[in-house]
């Protein structure tokens, strides 16, 4: 309708008064969105704000202002949020450099590999894809099984093979990670697989016919032609992963609970455990704004990298 | 406000009316006809039972029709503020003993004066008392239990048979329970516990199951209640390492040393270990009642032995309680005798023995008694259901048994020593006490 009408004001109706009217039509079109907006976006978080700021239960009639005090508590040496935050933010971060890699790598390789004309390819795509259906629960308490300290597959595998004394992963500071970060590369590794799959159907086969007649072997042709051709693909593949291992919540919630000693509770858990396990909602909420702030850094980083690219700099 | 009539509760009335036989004995309630909004947890296999208790009371009560609303307790614990904050909470909530002092000492939830208890006809004596004094804050009752579970010790009547153990008798005291975790301990190669060359780390079978995690803990939080000790002191800051805590705390822990228990073990080994017939005593919670009778194991259930001193009994014990949340000023006064009522009725034995089909322990003696339950494997703790203790009574729960939790696992793990562990503990613990008394100035 807009398409056909453009043209035509155009050209039948050149403007009489040069008055500029502030144009109400693009509004109207933005209104719908903007008031989910303003209601399920800007509003939480200016009340968010307003909590973070004041001593806040619903249930005691005076709200007092404290000001930064919960903010200060992140900084004040001896608070437990000073102890505790940081701790937790520590271990989402590591994380993330841990398991981001490996999901990289791993949904690459695989996508290689199932990209090929290989007999049962879609049915191995499936099986690879299908974890991701389960939710974090099923998939933790799985994962939690597997590593017991006593009664675990992986504890009876060492057992049987190399006769080895069982590892108590689920106790261990450091070891805890393996069954987390191994239970979480298993699980949201075919979303990632898929994307490849994808990218890699469009790389021209042209390349790789020229490259193979200039006499390029497998992996020159990997290197230099799969790889820079994937690079669009694999930033995004990277922002995403990056950001959805930052949220980090339930499978170290179900695999490990957090510990042993906190060395595994994610920076989101501990937000949840002091606002409704400790019933500080306000410091919940700065807790909040502090760790939404840093990922708002985070990802603006990412973003300047993903325009650069689409720059082609 | 009158109370709309819908013709659904008309026609209940209608059929209250004829079936009943004249006026309910228990009935106390006599005012004009209201509608109560009551708000519980109970949304898994005990749903249908609580759905069928509320009709019968509907169908017997022809002036208070009660509408039941099931949904998890995370989300009441979540709304609950809110509702009574805008005048909108349901009449009557059921609140669990971990949540039910915060919410008092935040004002969610009306005292239960004397006189309307008496009014109602209920009657505290009736019930276990540390189960009721569970709602009580600061002398005054606030709600009125239901529904009961307790941390119990099942064990294995074979294994303990082959042990040249008596089943009948399951320990009691400390002597006791180390000598049957003795007697049941042999390793790999057939020595038993203390004999020349037996090697803990070869166990084929054991004593006595330890785990890491929360509910592991509440072997240590009853054995520091057995010995005298105490979670809180009485400014209600974390107590739990006074030296009555730490000596039985040790005492746990050393099982360990002595091979009796295994180390770094979590619950879902323990309980495959039980299952399997490797470990002779597995202290938990008594929800795993089914699972064992499932699987036709010769086992029992006892209370937990005085393993942490010879103070008294202590065993802990989950609950849930009938609260009537804080109205607005202009609330029907009613409205509050008949939820009084529908609280009265629903704690009656009656409604409690038909509860108890749910997996809930009795309540109150009268119960107990019930020749249903002589051959009832959970009745091998109903000598001793007056000595449940539940986590109440302080309005952190959350920031004492938090810490606490976090003790025992380091101290069972072998991370830190005993006292190191609880001492970290109350340190963090009475760190979070201090911020969260900030909100009830």
């Amino acid at each position: 309708m807009t398409i056909t009408q453009a043209p035509a004001r155009t050209t039948t109706a050149p403007a009489p008064t040069p008055r500029r009217r502030v144009p109400l039509e693009p509004y109207l079109y933005l209104l719908p969105h903007a008031l989910l907006f303003f209601v399920f976006t800007v509003y939480p978080i200016g009340y968010g704000l307003y909590i973070s700021l004041h001593r806040w239960d619903l249930l005691n009639p005076v709200k007092a202002f404290v000001g930064s005090e919960f903010y200060r508590n992140l900084f004040t040496p001896g608070t437990p949020q000073a102890d505790f935050f940081w701790k937790t933010l520590w271990n989402t971060t590591f994380f993330t450099i841990v398991s981001v890699p490996l999901l990289l790598a791993a949904a690459l390789g695989l996508a290689l590999l199932l990209f090929r004309p290989i007999f049962g390819r879609t049915f191995f795509r499936a099986v690879f894809f299908m974890p991701g259906i389960l939710t974090v629960s099923v998939m933790g308490i799985l994962w939690r099984w597997m590593f017991d300290n006593q009664i675990g597959l992986v504890n009876a595998a060492r057992e049987v093979l190399v006769n080895a004394p069982p590892i108590p992963w689920l106790s261990t500071e450091g070891l805890a990670w393996v069954p987390i970060v191994i239970g979480t590369v298993w699980w949201t590794l075919g979303f990632n697989m898929t994307l490849y799959l994808a990218a890699l159907g469009n790389v021209p086969l042209s390349l790789y016919e020229a490259a193979s007649l200039d006499g390029a072997t497998p992996w020159q042709q990997f290197r230099f032609i799969t790889v820079p051709m994937l690079a669009p693909v694999t930033l995004f593949v990277f922002v995403t992963t990056a950001l959805s291992s930052f949220q980090l919540f339930g499978q170290s919630l179900v695999i490990t609970g957090g510990g042993p000693s906190r060395s595994t509770q994610s920076v989101i858990q501990y937000i949840t455990e002091e606002g409704f396990t400790n019933a500080q909602y306000s410091s919940a909420a700065a807790m909040g704004f502090a760790f939404g702030l840093i990922m708002l850094i985070f990802t603006a980083g990412q973003f300047g990298l993903m325009a650069r690219d689409v720059k082609g700099d | 406000m009158t109370a709309p009539l819908s013709r659904l509760a008309l026609l209940t009335a209608a059929v209250a009316l004829a079936t009943s036989p004249g006026p309910a004995s228990a009935q106390s309630y006599s005012g004009s006809k209201v509608n109560l909004t009551f708000l519980h947890g109970f949304t898994g296999p005990d749903r249908p039972v609580m759905e069928g208790l509320i009709k019968k009371y509907n169908d017997t009560h022809p002036n208070v029709q009660v509408r039941g609303q099931a949904q998890p307790w995370g989300t009441t614990w979540q709304q609950l503020p809110a509702l009574v904050a805008s005048g909108k909470a349901p009449d009557v909530v059921v609140i669990n003993e971990d949540q039910i002092t915060g919410f008092v000492a935040r004002g969610a939830v009306s005292p239960l004066a004397p006189a309307e208890l008496k009014a109602a006809g209920i009657n505290k004596s009736n019930f276990f008392g540390p189960l009721f004094a569970t709602a009580d804050y600061k002398d005054q009752a606030y709600g009125v239990p239901i529904s009961s579970v307790a941390y119990v010790m099942f064990y294995n009547k074979d294994l303990m048979k082959k042990a040249g153990l008596d089943p009948s008798k399951p320990p009691k005291t400390r002597e006791e329970f180390l000598k049957a975790a003795q007697a049941c301990t042999v390793d790999k190669s057939g020595k038993k516990a203390g004999e020349a060359g037996f090697d803990p780390k070869q166990l084929d079978t054991w004593g006595v199951s330890l785990y890491n995690n929360w509910v592991g803990a509440r072997a240590a939080y009853a054995a520091i209640l057995q010995n005298g000790g105490q979670m809180v002191d009485k400014n209600q800051n974390a107590a739990f390492n006074s030296p009555q805590a730490v000596s039985a705390v040790q005492f746990l822990v050393d099982l360990v040393k002595q091979g009796v228990a295994r180390p770094n073990s979590t619950e879902e080994a323990e309980l495959a270990a039980f299952s399997q017939g490797k470990v002779c005593m597995f202290p938990s919670g008594q929800w795993y009642l089914d699972r064992f009778e499932g699987q036709k194991m010769n086992f029992g259930v006892t209370f937990l032995p005085r393993v942490g001193g010879t103070a008294k009994d202590a065993a802990w014990g989950g609950s849930s309680h009938l609260t009537l949340p804080k109205q607005p000023s202009g609330y029907d006064a009613n409205k509050r005798k008949a939820a009084l009522d529908f609280v009265a009725w629903m704690s009656l034995p009656a409604q409690n023995l038909t509860w108890t089909s749910t997996g809930s322990l009795p309540t109150q003696a009268a119960v107990a008694k019930n020749s249903q339950f002589e051959k009832a494997a959970i009745s091998g703790i109903f000598d001793r259901l007056n000595s449940v203790y539940a986590t109440s009574g302080y309005p952190w729960v959350g920031q004492v048994m938090g810490p606490f939790d976090q003790a025992w696992e380091a101290a069972y793990l072998g991370k830190k020593t005993v006292p190191q562990a609880l001492n970290d503990g109350v340190k963090e613990s009475n760190k979070q006490i201090e911020q969260a008394r900030k909100n009830f100035q």
